[in-house]
Order: structure tokens, then sequence, then C-alpha cells
């Protein structure tokens, strides 16, 4: 369903953005010519940099355990999620080609981006509450990925502020991945409650993680300041491939011991950022390239 | 170009990463547990059964015996859990391996009173099926033998060591004693063995051509010993130093070698092509062998021959003193038609 949800997607995007390439029959009456100045604002072209803030979502496609109950319900131990709480941070360089209220835009992007969850275990006597110890793990997750996406952004208006929509496709590559491992507990067998939290543990993961693609769709408003455009936007990456690298979901020995594994996950991302593009083609020095 | 476009997107939409059942089956941990804060389990031996699964054979604590208990776990070819069974505390001691006999898994045990050893039959879904009653007191080792069973059982009474040929239904079809020499000094290793209570000996049981072995206590000490279960005395004895040193492990290879893993005083030595005489009386320490100092003392070992990449090896394994497994491989000679 997911495939050809998003093929339907694909196709629509594909279909909107190459039809603005045919020649149209001219049947009705003879437009306007152009003045020079605004066939001149037809195309552009914009490059440029941004920054800014990403929230993710780790979501279980299937979960997998280490820790396989034998008396009591899995769901005692099941892993709890965060979804959209960590921040993460991102870097981008634009190229953005306009054509006459569309946009297609190649945003190569450094993505760092985090999510965490935690699960607990305990171990009781029911002849005797004293002798419990409950452990909590606490796991945060952080990614490094060099994303490639290709957006197609329609300006509804064309003013100073121009707001915009956009859509795109976007395929990530994995660069780096490391995992931390917190474990707290508290143990009331050793005499009273006794609480503890020991040193986090840390490990490359990279060897976990996969590349993965996705879909996203967003808004943004441009502010021509001058020759300068002002760009703010915020996008949801929607992932539609599992970045875990199945065959090594068990191969870190140290997450191993200590009973993780890591889950099948889709990762989402809202991505929020900010920066600023320049024209690349100007009529004269004193030109404004945007405002007529 | 928009058919190059939709081109990409099917190569890239085919590319899905899902979730991998092949992957999952090959590569697994799992650690199962019980939430009872005074439960101890340990693991004896494992076998994958027909459906792809996995039968468990472990120990585990008992309250009102100080022997360990019987533990049977079923898991599914991903390792998740299927069924357990804490079998009847009036059987302890299992040992291991669990062998396969006509679809069949059998193990050795005792009875917690008497003191008898016992066959367990276990089906491939972890239920045991029946039970015989051998007649042997405490069962120290095991072996499959064609469609019988090799164990080696310590008769505390007499105070010797017992080998003995046992049917899958429990009859012995031949037995020998051979004893383990006066005083309750040397015996007290061996019960410490089963109580738990000191370091776990490294008895085993084999057989070589027509010639059986065991590593029991024979004369005061730790051997190995070679009978035909005809003589009253073993034709060969490599000797230890009582309980202090012998051979941890053996594994026969062709043209009468074995690979061997011997211990002396807390020292441990690897010797994957050992020349060992099945006949006279030699000692454990004249064998030299690779010293493996990263090894805890005295310790466990198990040996496997095996073939990696078209290369017959011989594999061991054992534990370090900073917790980790240890694997080593050799390559073992050609084998003689």
């Amino acid at each position: 369903m997911k495939v050809i949800l998003s093929l339907t997607l694909f196709i629509l995007i594909s279909t909107t953005g190459f039809s603005q390439f045919k020649k149209k029959p001219n049947n009705t009456l003879p437009k306007p010519k152009p003045s020079q100045q605004n066939k001149f604002l037809e195309k552009q072209w914009w490059l440029g940099f941004k920054a800014g803030t990403n929230f993710a979502q780790a979501k279980p496609i299937q979960a997998y355990t280490v820790m396989v109950p034998t008396n009591y319900a899995a769901a005692l131990n099941a892993k709890s999620y965060d979804s959209f709480l960590k921040t993460g941070s991102q870097a981008t360089l634009e190229a953005t080609f306009y054509f006459k209220g569309f946009s297609f835009s190649v945003q190569p992007t450094y993505r760092h981006t985090r999510f965490t969850y935690f699960n607990q275990f305990r171990w009781y006597n029911t002849e005797n509450s004293a002798e419990t110890l409950e452990l909590r793990y606490d796991q945060e997750q952080k990614l490094d990925y060099a994303d490639f996406p290709l957006f197609i952004k329609y300006d509804i208006l064309h003013d100073k502020i121009r707001p915009y929509v956009q859509v795109g496709i976007f395929y990530s590559m994995l660069i780096n991945a490391n995992k931390a491992v917190k474990i707290s507990g508290t143990d009331y067998a050793s005499g009273g409650t006794n609480q503890f939290a020991n040193e986090a543990i840390i490990v490359g993961a990279k060897d976990l993680f996969e590349n993965y693609w996705g879909l996203a769709a967003g808004i943004g408003v441009n502010y021509n300041l001058g020759n300068v455009r002002v760009v703010l936007d915020a996008s949801y990456w929607k992932g539609m491939r599992n970045i875990t690298n199945t065959k090594n979901r068990f191969g870190n020995d140290r997450l191993a011991g200590i009973g993780d594994a890591q889950d099948d996950i889709d990762l989402n991302n809202i991505v929020i950022s900010a920066g600023v593009l320049f024209p690349m083609r100007f009529l004269s020095s004193n030109f404004k390239t945007l405002d007529r | 170009m928009r058919y190059i476009f939709l081109f990409a997107l099917l190569v890239v939409l085919g590319c899905s990463n899902d979730s991998d059942p092949a992957a999952d089956k090959a590569s697994f941990t799992r650690i199962y547990d019980n939430n009872k804060f005074n439960a101890a389990y340990y693991p004896i031996d494992i076998k994958q059964t027909p459906d792809g699964g996995y039968l468990i054979l472990g120990g585990r604590r008992l309250e009102n015996s100080n022997f360990a208990g019987i533990y049977l776990l079923k898991v599914d070819a991903f390792g998740g859990f299927v069924s357990e069974v804490e079998v009847d505390d009036e059987l302890v001691a299992p040992i291991g391996p669990l062998m396969l006999n006509n679809n069949n898994y059998y193990f050795f045990c005792m009875t917690n009173v008497g003191l008898q050893t016992q066959l367990v039959r276990v089906d491939g879904d972890g239920l045991i099926t029946d039970q015989f009653a051998v007649g042997n007191s405490y069962p120290a080792a095991a072996a499959a033998d064609g469609n019988n069973f090799l164990l080696q059982s310590y008769n505390h009474v007499d105070k010797r060591s017992v080998v003995s040929v046992v049917s899958p239904t429990g009859s012995v079809s031949s037995s020998k004693e051979f004893s383990i020499g006066a005083g309750d000094a040397v015996e007290e290793p061996i019960i410490n063995h089963f109580l738990q209570t000191s370091k776990k000996l490294p008895f085993l049981v084999g057989k070589v051509g027509n010639t059986y072995y065991f590593n029991g206590f024979y004369n005061y000490t730790l051997s190995l010993a070679f009978t035909n279960l005809s003589a009253d005395e073993p034709q060969g004895i490599v000797q230890g130093q009582q309980d202090d040193g012998g051979i941890s492990q053996a594994v026969p290879l062709d043209g009468g070698k074995f690979a061997l893993a011997r211990f002396n005083f807390g020292d441990n030595y690897f010797l994957p092509s050992a020349t060992v005489s099945t006949s006279g009386i030699s000692s454990s320490s004249d064998l030299g062998g690779n010293p493996l100092p990263e090894l805890t003392p005295n310790a466990s070992v198990k040996i496997l021959r095996t073939t990696i990449n078209a290369r017959n090896v011989v594999l061991y394994a054992s534990d370090t003193r900073s917790k980790q497994i240890a694997l080593l491989g050799m390559t073992r000679p050609p084998e003689h038609s």
C-alpha cells in the first residue's frame, strides 16, 4: 500500500512538473507580448545556503528484542519511543531554478538527527516485596546523514513576500551513527531503597543502520530583500525505507550484551530551516530581479 | 524524460529494506528471562529441531535440593519463546548433551532421593515423553554411540567410576567400573562437582575405534582412561594431578591423534593434534601444548571438528579472564580414508 501511494504521488508530481515544458496550442486570444523585463523574470537561478533544526520520529515497523520473557508478558519490556522530541540540526546548500511560478530545487544537506527510547525490567519475589530489582535502559540514538533532496516549489504569491508550498523526494546517505545507553534502577533487595545510575555506555553504531529514502512536503516563505532572498521553510520528511541494517541488528556485542536489539524503523523528521538565496541572473547592476 | 524519472522512482522503490526473515533466522541474540527474583537457570545443551526451532536443556536452582533441577525450553526458529518445562524436582542433576535418536532427544539425570540415574526422552516440542531407570548413580558425562548412548557415572557406594553402554530404553548392555581409590578425600571433589559448590570437573566419555575412553577419576587422580569394557583395568591412562590437573577436553582425530585441552594448577594448554598413548601410563603434564594465559583458571573448553571455507579445522572455545568467549581455530591434519 505504501509503495502504491508513493508511486501515485510521484506520478502526480512528475506530471505536474514536466507539464511545464510542454508547448500548449494557442487557441485563445493572443496574449500581449511580454516586455523584455517580464520575460527576463520568468526564469531565474538561485544559489544559497540555509540551516536550522529538525525533530525526529522513529516509528517502529517491527520490534526486536534480546530479552525474551518466559513467564510474563513481553509488553512489559516493550520499548517506548519519543516522537519529535529531540532536536537535531542541519545545514543545506540550495540550488533552485525558478520558472513561471514553479521552482525546481536541489538541496544537499548535512543532517544530524536524534531520537530516544527506553524500556524497563523488573524482577521480584511475590512472597517478599523487598526482593525487587528494577532497571531502566534509556537509549539515545544519534545519526548523521548526507541528504540529497529534490523539491518542486510553487509560489502562491508573487509579491515581495512570496509564500510557497513544496513537495519532493530525498535520498539519505548514512555518514555516522552512535548510541548512548544509560542504565538506572532501583534496588530494594540490598536493604532499603537504593537508586543508582551507571555511566552511559557509548558505542559506534554505524553498522546497525543503512541509507534510506523518503518523500517530503512543506511550506515556506521567501522575502525579497533587495537582490537577496531570505527564506524560511518547514517540511515534513517521511522515511519510506527501513533505516536498520537487518543483517546487523544483533551485531554489536556490547548492545546485545545489555539486551538491546535494533528495531526495524521508519525515520520521519520535521525540518525547519532559514537562510539566504542569491540570484544568478542580472539585467544590469541596479536591476531589482524580483520586484516588478 | 518523464519515463526516466518514473523508472528511477521504481528502482528506488524496489530497493526497500523491509524486514528480512532470512537474516532474522540466520543471526540473533536472545536472553531468556524469568522475572522471579530467586530464579536461576543455566544452559547445558542446545539442539536444533526439525521445525527449525531449538530445544534447550538447562539446569535450575531448587529451593529444596542441593542438586540442580531440570529445565527444558523450546524456542522457534527466530529464538522466540514457545514453551518451557520446569521438570519436577524429583529429577535432578541433568547432564548433556541432548542426544538425538529416532527423532527424539535423550539426556541423563538422576533421582533426587535415590540418586539413581535416569534416561529421559524428550520430543521435538520440548515435552518429556518417557523416562527410563538406568541404575547407576551420579551421571557425570554422556555421548551418543550409534543407536546407543555412552554414560560415565560415579558409583558412590563402591567409590568407582563407571562406564556403561545404555540403550534408548535404559538397559545397560555393557559396563565396567574402575576404583577411584580409597578414602573420602578423593571423592570430595566429585561430590562437590554435583553439588556445584566447587569447580566443575571436565568429565567426558567417548569412543574411538573399538576403544572407549573416559575422563574421570581413577586411582586417586583425574585421568583420561582407555578401556575395552572387558578388562578390569584400563589399557591406557593419561594421569592428571588429582583434581588439580588433567585433560579438560578431548576430541579424537584421525590417525590415533586427539585434539586436546589440558589444565594444570590453573594453567590452560591447547594441543590441536596430540599423540595420546592408548596403552600404558603417561602424564598429562608431559603432553606440553600451547599455553593460554588469557583463559580463566582451569577453564572449561569445548572443541569442535568442523569445516570452514573448505578447510578442516579444529575449533576451540573457552572463557577468558575478561569474561569474553575466546575462539581459536587451527587447521586439522588431512583425513585418511
